[in-house]
């Protein structure tokens, strides 16, 4: 295990998306965990091929609707119906039917932050600096590079044969890459 | 070529012999350029006209909301016609980037981001008037749900309120969503760009992003339900905005169909928009090859569309009004037409409902020229049927011994031409310093981005290309 | 609009502070140190105002009187700071004095209402009056004594009267106002007697001479017409504006809307025929109008006592005389109404008609009866004998000859009124001395010698007689602001060239009228205003022997009007009068009560009319701006824009005087067109013949109202009194309300019930009585002055952005466009129970009252405007700019005018929205009080009245507590007749209308 000090993990490129995905595919029977597709773009069939489980996001959001829904509701009736109950236009102090736009804006703008923060979050970003940027041949994943990168964090990982898993799905070269 | 459309019946939304690599220059290479000259011109001009809305707000907060052609009769004029136009402008931004989406339009993609831009340029443009149209601006701040000495919060049942809530969820939510879009193509360029400074800051703006799938995954979950959000976001926005003359008394005002014919109005000036910006952006920036005349025709479809909602609506409420049987609301209506702001209407009906029948001939659709005098036609004609709206029935409502003609002042003016400066001050930022494309989402739609693609050996090879040799390079 | 017209009125109040022209003129008049008020208005002398307001205290509540100044140190009795205290007093103006109660609080009198007990204002007032206090402070006014430009003290004045009237056998020549005041009268003859071979003429441009003089050719004798409207079953007005521009106006009003109030189909009301040439406020509230030259209303008035002469007798002058009116249709016609009604009719022709229209008028009234049931005849003690006009054209030339060592020149202002051949201001200088007082340092006090600062009447000690004769006082609110002289003093000064003061002056007057117990006497006049019991004595009149000749004579010379020559006709104006208001910020800002114009004065013309001059005969909506023409008669020209106003006589134009001065005031000046030019000792009041062109310029006009069709919708409803007898539901049946049919019902029509609302609170409401409204706009301006609303300007209004609380609207309606009938309605805040300006309030600054009240909160207005654009009766006034504040501090004398101000009233600050409150200072005060006094939350019925509801001279306003089923308004309520304007927006107004009633004769259909 000493080797897992001195790399992060090996770093594959493949040609295209298809053989990234078979690539992908491989990694992913093989067993491995710990282990990442990198693409210029969301390449569909990827999650599948890696296994993936259903991404959380979802539930983050759902919460946070909840939260501006009735953080909505209750900020008019308490203030208007509640706290600070006048009579506006002869009009019932508990007026729901005038509640509903800002009601709904606010879970809108709730699930929002959800949904926006909760994605970084779940992806850990903001995190600027990762040993993957030590590779110059790496920045091509945001270009039109297609790449496979185990971890040396990985149970399963030992340089001979993960690399050669590795090749056998077709890379066109590995790099390791320095923690 | 022919062989490649064998497989692809719809017309290839990226034209010319592109693949990954050459779209990513394409795109991330125009910050990396020197400024062009014209750039720095209408930069330049842009901050003169910039300035002068500066002056004027300033002047109009020393001397009083009176510098304004307002009455006793027309307590909004301008400001408000201005602002909902700007908000009306910025719907097409969100429609391209949240509905085309649901709808899986993938043409989209070569508009989307400027045209997001441009949503939360206009929306800021939009914004300034509700503040500044106030008598007291310095006490702006009591629309805002905070407790005043005495316990007093804002008044929920005002459709104003709802505007602060709704035009302030609607500019966050584009401005999350237009970030979200960002963040891959900061990446992409942080990996492109030479300086330091420039590295640094693209980097911190794509926060590490590295596209990996585990990254992508959340993210495209993440850009979906924003899309999902965003949609019904929209329309609720020109839907509340809307109830501010809805929801009142006022004959002209009080009328129901205010809610989808302001959206639809808001989408079709919206598009108009993004079509006048898109056809500038093009040429100057050689992009035709992703803003092809495919696009301008779909989008002139929409606009011719929506145009002709909007008319349905016109017609509609001349029905409405006879139909309802209310004198006053006949009155009101027959008024627009023949009555003393009659050339009002008739240059919107002219510009609004005429001009984008243009579109049902191809030929038209299809015409660069066309698109664009048209799309600048369309906005002036929605422009004034706001002014329609909010002035003729404000002059001439229930008692005629109260009616009061409005005539704008130069003030009036000048604020709006301002606002102008301000919009192209930041598009003009924005297309300067970052990708205008959305890089990741052309080349997702590219054929090669699908996997499928390459089962056949013959197009894999052809799909190749550079890419292949820089590759080849790195060995 | 051109540059011209730019100078003509200032932007703002800002500039209105440096008027140049005025600037200019009062450098010249006195240098700027010397023009400061920090001494006038000193913390000291502050507290000496208060102190006087003290001593008044004391007298009004029938204490023994004190006349010194008492230091505020000690707490002076009844005086509450914060509470009003109220004095009764009287308004001279003309040759009768007006009785009021005035509000003061802290020694300043802030408000002016009208004497109850007082039978010339039965407790209301007209716009003058409202006005005055702001004529009290008015900063222009005169400060200093002035001896050529130099400032002089009182005892320089003193010694030099003492000096220079020395020689009682000198030729001094007396110009004064008219006046009614006993102590003035006195004295007069004293100077009379002092001075032989003094002369003393009145100078009162616009008296009511011609009347006096027709009563003398027909009845022998100079007696005052005295009309009873309220006896009258039938009215005939001939150019007679009695219910605004003559003597006596308020209680014409007050009497006649009496004859007019319908309370249930049973009730009468008179009928009203008005003959004119232009829209007089009478005339447009009469049942039938015929327009006509006024250099037709002779031959009209001749050709119907001709035909009256067939049937009664004392018109034999006239029998069998003919013109082109004989067969006239309205001849017949009212022939046949005044007879059926005699001794119950009432003919009357305006002041602007010659004494021979008056004296047929006279003899009219005494045929048919009139003369001692609806009219009576009042001799006058203060009468002059012969006709003042010419008296003082002969004095104006025997003082231009020279033959005066001295002229005193008092009240009056004849280098500005003078017909303009007299060529006053030449006379003038051929006098070695002439001495001036007035009020302003006006166009004849620059060229007197000496000017004397004159007080106004709420600042000094005075009396007179009221209209019909009753006997009353003038007691002073406040010290002299400006250390003035009043007319009695400054007389008494120049009589024995020593000064007493008006208080003992006016006493030693009184003694004679209560020689025994006068001091209990003089304490209940302070009290009541007036002494009881005290009027003219009226004369059982008989034709003149000789009249018959005479009127013979004058009928033989009376030839046929030219239809086609184009007539002039000079009127006083309804806002600034004859110009001694033209200084007054809240007559200037009131509208016209016909043409609706602030700021100016017009030369209205009748379509037609326009046609002929070759200007538009109409505008278009938004278009304020009106061709100015040119007027030509004789030799004098001036130019002035033109209004096109139904219901003009054609070839007729009617200009008004009192406008364009210079050098009189900040306000005042380069205001309208001065057309005193065109008065001359020959045609005072009227040119039959002139020369018009049209300039070709421009000229923008400041008109709060732009569109004068009511588009057929049901805002005044009307039916004559004949449909109201057959249908007697006629108002509410107009427009169907959902939910008005049963209460119960109503929730069908409104998504949720509404809130209610407590029961021991009182529930405010109002109506408006559109039948006995006659559209004066008393309720306009005395809501001004209790609401501290403030003068705008006149671009401000030109930008229709005025500030009344309360408008009045007016339409013309019927199917004559040329000679439409007129619609007045008043507008206040309608206070909805739904108020839909309350709900599109983002920041919740107007709300609900648990009694009622549609509530600003100015404190919590950020000023969205949305409720002014919600509110259907647009009654909602937006402070665009920060109005109030330039209003109260600009100029380098700010305290003066801030001293009108009323302390129960928040001011309103830039970007707020204000209107109509119901008056709830009062509201409050009555609340406060009445639950004080009896624990009740409710304040009786009729404790607590609006300033428009107490000022208005037709009792038209109501209002009280709805929950009290007693109450006034509650039964007003319940009329048939009383209907909610828009109640089918159902807004739920508090504020209803009671529908106009008309009294057509059904011969005239």
């Amino acid at each position: 295990m000493s080797k897992k000090q001195n790399i992060y993990g090996l770093l594959a490129e493949y040609k295209n998306p298809a053989e990234l995905m078979n690539a992908a595919s491989k990694v992913a029977e093989a067993g491995y965990q710990k282990y990442d597709a990198y693409s210029p773009f969301p390449i569909h069939g990827m999650d599948q091929a890696m296994k993936l489980k259903e991404s959380k996001l979802g539930w983050i959001v759902l919460i946070h609707g909840i939260f501006g829904l009735l953080g909505g509701l209750g900020l008019q009736v308490l203030t208007q119906s509640v706290l600070y109950a006048h009579n506006i236009a002869g009009k019932p102090f508990l007026n729901l039917p005038a509640f509903i736009p800002v009601t709904f804006e606010l879970t809108v703008l709730l699930s929002a932050f959800g949904a926006f923060f909760g994605m970084f979050y779940l992806n850990n970003l903001p995190k600027l600096n990762k040993s993957l940027f030590n590779s110059d041949n790496f920045a091509k994943a945001t270009d039109d590079g297609f790449f496979i990168c185990i971890e040396s964090e990985d149970d399963l990982f030992s340089e001979g044969e993960t690399e050669k898993l590795l090749l056998d799905a077709g890379a066109l070269n590995i790099e390791k890459i320095e923690p | 070529m022919s062989q490649k459309y064998k497989y692809k019946p719809e017309p290839a939304l990226v034209e010319g012999d592109h693949d990954f690599g050459s779209i990513t220059k394409l795109i991330s290479d125009i910050p990396q350029q020197a400024t062009p000259k014209w750039w720095y011109i209408a930069f330049g001009i842009s901050n003169m006209v910039l300035a002068l809305l500066l002056g004027v707000v300033t002047y109009l907060i020393v001397q009083g909301t009176g510098v304004w052609g307002l009455n006793k009769a027309a307590g909004w004029g301008w400001a408000i016609v201005n602002f909902v136009w700007w908000v009306g402008i910025g719907h097409a931004g969100t429609l391209i980037s949240a509905i085309l989406f649901l709808f899986r339009q993938g043409w989209r993609t070569a508009i989307n981001r400027f045209a997001e831009a441009m949503t939360i340029f206009a929306v800021m443009c939009a914004g300034i008037f509700p503040a500044i149209h106030v008598g007291r601006i310095w006490v702006v701040y009591w629309m805002f749900p905070i407790p005043n000495s005495m316990q007093l919060w804002p008044q929920f049942f005002s459709p104003l309120l709802w505007d602060v809530f709704a035009v302030g969820t609607y500019f966050t939510v584009s401005l999350l969503f237009w970030y979200v879009g960002l963040v891959p193509d900061f990446a992409t360029m942080r990996d492109k760009v030479k300086g330091k400074w420039a590295k640094f800051t693209y980097g911190l703006f794509s926060l590490g992003w590295t596209g990996g799938n585990r990254q992508w995954q959340n993210y495209e979950k993440s850009y979906m339900i924003l899309a999902g959000l965003a949609a019904p976001l929209v329309l609720s926005v020109h839907t509340i905005v809307s109830f501010d003359f809805a929801v009142s008394i006022i004959p002209g005002w009080h009328t129901t169909i205010f809610p989808p014919y302001f959206v639809a109005g808001a989408v079709f000036s919206g598009f108009a928009m993004v079509m006048t910006l898109m056809l500038i952006a093009r040429k100057l920036y050689g992009l035709q090859d992703i803003m092809t005349v495919n696009h301008i025709e779909k989008m002139n479809i929409i606009i011719l569309v929506t145009g002709s909602m909007v008319g349905f609506a016109y017609i509609m409420e001349f029905f409405i009004a006879w139909y309802g049987g209310v004198e006053y609301e006949k009155f009101a209506f027959i008024n627009r037409a023949t009555g003393p702001y009659a050339w009002a209407y008739w240059i919107m009906t002219l510009c609004n409902v005429i001009s984008p029948q243009f579109f049902w001939v191809k030929k038209f659709r299809r015409s660069v020229v066309m698109s664009f005098i048209l799309s600048i036609v369309v906005n002036i004609g929605m422009w004034f049927e706001r002014f329609v709206i909010t002035v003729t029935s404000l002059a001439q409502d229930y008692i005629p011994g109260a009616w009061a003609y409005y005539t704008p002042t130069l003030i009036d003016v000048l604020t709006f031409v301002g606002t102008f400066g301000l919009f192209f001050t930041f598009f003009l930022l924005f297309l300067r310093f970052m990708p205008m494309v959305a890089m990741a989402e052309i080349k997702g739609v590219m054929p090669q981005a699908n996997p499928a693609f390459y089962e056949n050996d013959k197009m894999a090879d052809l799909a190749k290309g550079p890419g292949e040799q820089q590759t080849g390079k790195e060995r | 609009m051109s540059n011209e017209n730019q100078r003509t009125y200032w932007k703002s109040l800002n500039e209105l502070a440096q008027n140049e022209e005025f600037v200019k003129a009062s450098e010249r008049e006195f240098p700027k140190e010397a023009s400061e008020l920090k001494d006038g208005l000193s913390r000291r002398n502050f507290i000496q105002i208060m102190g006087a307001s003290v001593a008044l205290a004391g007298l009004a509540s029938c204490r023994k009187p004190v006349q010194k100044i008492l230091p505020l140190r000690q707490q002076p009795e009844h005086m509450v700071p914060g509470n009003p205290l109220y004095y009764a007093t009287s308004m001279p103006f003309k040759d009768s004095v007006y009785g009021l109660i005035v509000e003061t609080r802290e020694g300043r009198p802030i408000k002016i209402e009208g004497n109850p007990e007082h039978p010339s204002t039965l407790g209301s007032t007209n716009v003058f009056q409202q006005a005055a206090t702001l004529e009290l402070y008015d900063r222009d006014r005169s400060r200093h004594i002035l001896q050529g430009d130099q400032q002089a003290s009182r005892e320089e004045f003193e010694a030099f009267c003492a000096e220079q009237f020395a020689d009682t056998d000198q030729r001094i020549a007396f110009i004064s106002e008219d006046s009614s005041s006993p102590t003035y009268l006195r004295l007069k003859q004293a100077v009379l007697d002092r001075f032989p071979n003094a002369e003393w003429v009145n100078h009162e441009p616009f008296s009511d001479e011609n009347r006096l003089l027709g009563n003398e050719k027909a009845f022998g004798q100079k007696l005052r017409t005295y009309h009873h409207f309220d006896q009258a079953k039938v009215i005939l007005s001939l150019d007679e504006d009695f219910m605004q521009l003559s003597d006596n106006d308020v209680e014409n009003v007050k009497r006649f809307s009496e004859a007019r109030r319908v309370k249930s189909t049973e009730d009468d009301m008179n009928r009203l025929y008005s003959v004119e040439s232009a829209f007089t406020l009478t005339g447009s509230n009469a049942d039938h109008r015929l327009r006509v030259k006024a250099a037709q209303i002779p031959l009209f008035l001749n050709a119907l006592a001709a035909r009256l002469s067939e049937s009664v007798d004392g018109l034999e002058a006239y029998r069998n005389h003919t013109n082109e009116f004989s067969q006239h249709a309205w001849i017949s016609v009212l022939a046949e109404e005044l007879l059926n009604n005699r001794g119950e009719s009432i003919v009357a022709a305006g002041m602007d008609h010659d004494s021979d229209v008056h004296a047929t008028v006279a003899a009219i009234n005494l045929a048919l009866g009139n003369a001692g049931t609806t009219i009576a005849y009042l001799e006058l003690p203060h009468v002059e004998a012969g006709d003042q006009n010419q008296r003082f054209a002969e004095v104006t030339r025997r003082l231009g000859a020279g033959e005066f060592q001295s002229v005193v020149i008092m009240g009056t202002n004849p280098v500005f009124t003078a017909p303009s051949d007299l060529n006053f201001a030449e006379a003038l200088d051929a006098v070695p001395v002439s001495i001036n007082l007035s009020n302003h340092v006006g166009e004849t006090a620059r060229l007197c010698d000496w000017h004397v600062n004159k007080t106004h009447f709420l600042e000094a000690w005075g009396d007179g007689y009221s209209y019909n004769g009753v006997r009353s006082i003038i007691q002073p609110m406040i010290q002299p602001l400006f250390g003035a002289l009043s007319e009695v003093e400054f007389l008494n000064m120049v009589l024995n060239g020593e000064y007493t003061t008006g208080y003992d002056l006016v006493r030693e007057t009184w003694q004679s009228f209560a020689p025994q117990d006068f001091e209990d006497t003089w304490a209940t006049v302070l009290h009541d205003g007036l002494q009881e019991g005290t009027s003219f004595p009226a004369v059982s009149v008989s034709l003149a022997n000789g009249f018959t000749e005479e009127a013979g004579q004058v009928l033989g010379q009376s030839t046929p009007v030219d239809e086609e020559a184009l007539e002039l006709v000079m009127k006083v104006d309804s806002r600034v009068y004859d110009g001694r208001f033209a200084n007054n910020g809240w007559l200037q800002e009131l509208p016209d009560s016909i043409t609706k114009i602030t700021w100016d004065n017009v030369a209205q013309i009748s379509a037609a009319t326009a046609r002929r001059i070759g200007i538009p005969d109409e505008r278009d909506f938004g278009d304020l701006d009106a061709h100015k023409i040119r007027i030509t008669a004789g030799d004098q020209t001036v130019e002035i824009p033109a209004w096109v106003i139904p219901g003009q006589a054609d070839n007729s134009i009617t200009v008004t005087y009192g406008y364009g001065r210079e050098g009189f005031g900040r306000v005042a000046d380069g205001v309208g067109t001065d057309i005193y030019p065109l008065r001359t000792t020959e045609n005072l009041l009227f040119h039959s013949d002139v020369q018009v062109e049209r300039t070709g310029e421009q000229y923008a006009i400041a008109s709060t109202q732009d569109h004068s069709s009511m588009e057929g919708r049901a805002l005044v409803r009307e039916a004559s009194i004949e449909e109201y007898r057959d249908h007697p539901t006629f108002a509410p049946d107009m427009v169907y309300i959902p939910g008005e049919v049963d209460e119960k019902s109503i929730s069908r029509y409104t998504l949720f019930d509404p809130q209610d609302y407590p029961e021991n609170e009182p529930q405010w409401g109002m109506s408006i009585d559109l039948n006995t409204c006659i559209g004066c706009h008393a309720c306009t301006i005395a809501c001004q002055a209790e609401n501290n609303i403030p003068v705008i300007g006149k671009r401000e209004v030109h930008r229709e952005r005025e500030m009344h609380w309360i408008r009045v609207d007016r339409y013309f309606s019927g199917p004559d466009e040329a000679n439409p009938q007129v619609l007045h309605q008043p507008v206040p805040c309608m206070h909805c129970e739904l108020a839909p300006c309350e709900q599109v309030c983002p920041v919740a600054a107007t709300t609900h009252s648990d009694d009622g009240l549609n509530q600003m909160t100015y404190n919590r207005c950020i000023g969205t405007r949305y409720c002014a654009n919600n509110c259907p009766y647009k009654v909602r006034r937006f402070n665009f700019f920060n109005y109030t504040k330039e209003y109260l501090t600009t100029g380098e004398d700010p305290e003066v005018v801030q001293m009108a101000m009323n302390p129960d009233v928040t001011i309103r600050f830039r970007g707020v929205m204000e209107k109509c409150t119901y008056c709830v200072q009062r509201i409050q005060r009555g609340k406060i009080e009445t639950k004080r006094e009896t624990d009740l939350k409710k304040p009786a019925d009729g404790t607590v009245k609006t300033a428009c509801q107490q000022a208005c001279p037709a009792n038209a306003i109501d209002f009280g507590d709805l929950t009290d089923t007693d109450s006034q308004i509650s039964q007003i309520k319940r009329n048939e007749r009383s209907y909610l304007m828009l109640g089918e927006l159902n807004t739920r107004p508090r504020t209803s209308y009671v529908a106009k009633l008309r009294n057509p004769n059904p011969d005239m259909a």
